[in-house]
């Protein structure tokens, strides 16, 4: 690159005045420093799971952006207020399609990168341009939740109970604490069921007895746990070793024996082992 | 897996010396430190912090249980147990130690009385005697905690189990299980008790409101 300017340096030297001689003037004068600390810092944030996608996608969002701020005001007379209550729409969706985005950019086991995605999402869909009345609403707070469920791969007849727990009326406001409490849990939810879908496949070919005694034992385990006392959790984790799984897989079997198998389905499995964690939620009031 | 010190009376040491304790201006070569008990014990450990004694002999006074009237005697049970190599150097010097019931002459059972007779030859010490004098009881046989039936679960058996063949992968099985397991208890316990809040929606929850109907 210093080769190919040095012809033309001692030549035309008084046209090219403007434009800078060195790398650093060149970056200053166009601004990528700020540009790229900017999204760096965002980054940092957020800390995405797939830094580069983030990237990609907030350079196309600033782009976006700044055409966007171009074209906004070419918007004159007309039929202003259809085209506003249209543009509110556009505006409200992707509201939330960016708090999503936000939330899925790190993992709920992340959990302070988790909570501070949490908290941007948040006052985004808090914010009300018009300023009427600030707050998270109900109804996009349900919609919210189900669209999480959706989008981690969860069947809408499997989510439909815990959207039921925990979902608002659409006239109430939402506070933090609950925002994010419902957020985790469809999180939570949702690697629960891909969780319940790789143990189906281990245990696809086997007796539904047998599938209902690796189910017994999970509830087992999680009935033990109930009182919260610290030893409680070594004596749940105790009943969970493969030793004692495969006792009780050998028990199901020798038990199921006599009668003729039949075979549990996918979705069966599912509900059963939703059932199980959705038991576990409290109800919102 | 006793752990039941017994109150006892430490006496102050007494020095044994010839001459006059006031008068003479050699320093005493031997201490006496007596400890009584209320009651006969049995003693499982003696354990005191050693502050430049040399050697230390451990005397028990005993009460025969059949036959309480008869006199106590005294015996040896500890002759001679040096606590520091060489007098005159500081090894042991200020070390902490224990007398295990194992290590004595005699069965230390029904004690009412110990002797502590302290020995330092060496000149270079100003004064010597033993601190926090400690006196252990034998426990009784069931002082077990009560240690739960999964307790003894934790380390996997050794032998291999008669499994029937087509059993899916307990390895696998079990980790899956695990985990989701672990799941619902972050769900649970991440449970908030914030309640939902109402708009207020430019004061139609005024009393004054309400229909009269």
């Amino acid at each position: 690159m210093a080769n190919s300017l040095q012809p033309g340096v001692g030549g035309a030297t008084d046209s090219r005045s403007s434009k800078p001689d060195t790398e650093s003037e060149f970056l200053t004068q166009v601004g990528a420093g700020a540009v790229l600390r900017g999204a760096l810092l965002k980054l940092l944030e957020i800390r995405s799971e797939d830094p580069i996608g983030f990237l990609a996608e907030h350079f196309q969002n600033l782009a976006q952006s700044l055409e966007n701020g171009d074209s906004g005001c070419a918007v004159e007379g007309g039929n202003k207020k259809q085209h506003q209550q249209a543009l509110q729409e556009f505006e409200e969706q992707k509201q939330h399609s960016r708090a999503l985005w936000h939330l899925t950019q790190a993992h709920h086991s992340q959990r302070s990168a988790f909570n501070n995605n949490v908290a941007v999402a948040f006052s985004l869909l808090s914010r009300d341009d018009r300023k009427r009345k600030p707050g998270l609403k109900g109804r996009v707070y349900t919609e919210l939740l189900r669209r999480v469920c959706r989008d981690g791969g969860v069947a809408e007849p499997v989510s439909a109970p815990l959207i039921k727990k925990l979902r608002c009326q659409d006239h109430e406001a939402v506070p933090f604490d609950l925002f994010r409490h419902g957020v985790l849990a469809c999180f939570v939810f949702a690697d629960f069921v891909r969780k319940s879908r790789s143990l189906f496949e281990t245990v696809s070919q086997s007796d539904r007895s047998l599938c209902r005694a690796v189910l017994g034992s999970l509830r087992d385990a999680l009935e033990t746990t109930g009182c919260s006392h610290p030893a409680r959790y070594l004596e749940a984790s105790a009943k969970l070793t493969p030793g004692r799984l495969a006792q009780a897989m050998d028990r199901a079997q020798t038990l199921a024996s006599g009668t003729p198998s039949t075979l549990m389905s996918q979705e069966e499995f599912i509900e059963e082992a939703s059932a199980l964690i959705i038991s576990r939620v409290k109800l919102v009031s | 897996m006793c752990d039941n010190i017994v109150a006892c009376t430490v006496k102050t040491p007494v020095a044994l010396q010839i001459g006059d304790v006031k008068t003479d201006t050699a320093r005493p070569g031997v201490f006496v430190i007596d400890v009584t008990f209320p009651h006969s014990v049995n003693l499982q450990e003696i354990s005191f912090k050693n502050y430049y004694t040399a050697f230390v002999m451990v005397r028990l006074q005993k009460v025969d249980p059949e036959s309480p009237e008869s006199a106590a005697q005294w015996v040896t049970c500890l002759r001679n147990r040096c606590l520091m190599p060489s007098p005159h150097t500081e090894e042991g010097s200020q070390d902490y130690f224990s007398i295990y019931r194992q290590q004595m002459l005699m069965e230390p059972d029904n004690v009412t009385s110990i002797r502590l007779i302290l020995r330092q030859p060496s000149s270079v010490w100003l004064n010597f005697f033993l601190e926090d004098i400690k006196i252990t009881e034998c426990g009784t046989e069931n002082s077990e905690k009560n240690i739960p039936s999964w307790f003894s679960n934790l380390t996997p058996e050794e032998q291999p189990m008669n499994l029937q063949a087509g059993l899916p992968d307990p390895e696998k099985v079990s980790s899956s299980i695990q985990q989701m397991w672990a799941l619902t208890e972050v769900m649970q316990t991440n449970q908030t008790s914030a309640r939902v809040g109402r708009f207020d929606v430019d004061g139609c929850y005024d009393i004054n409101l309400l229909s009269y109907t």
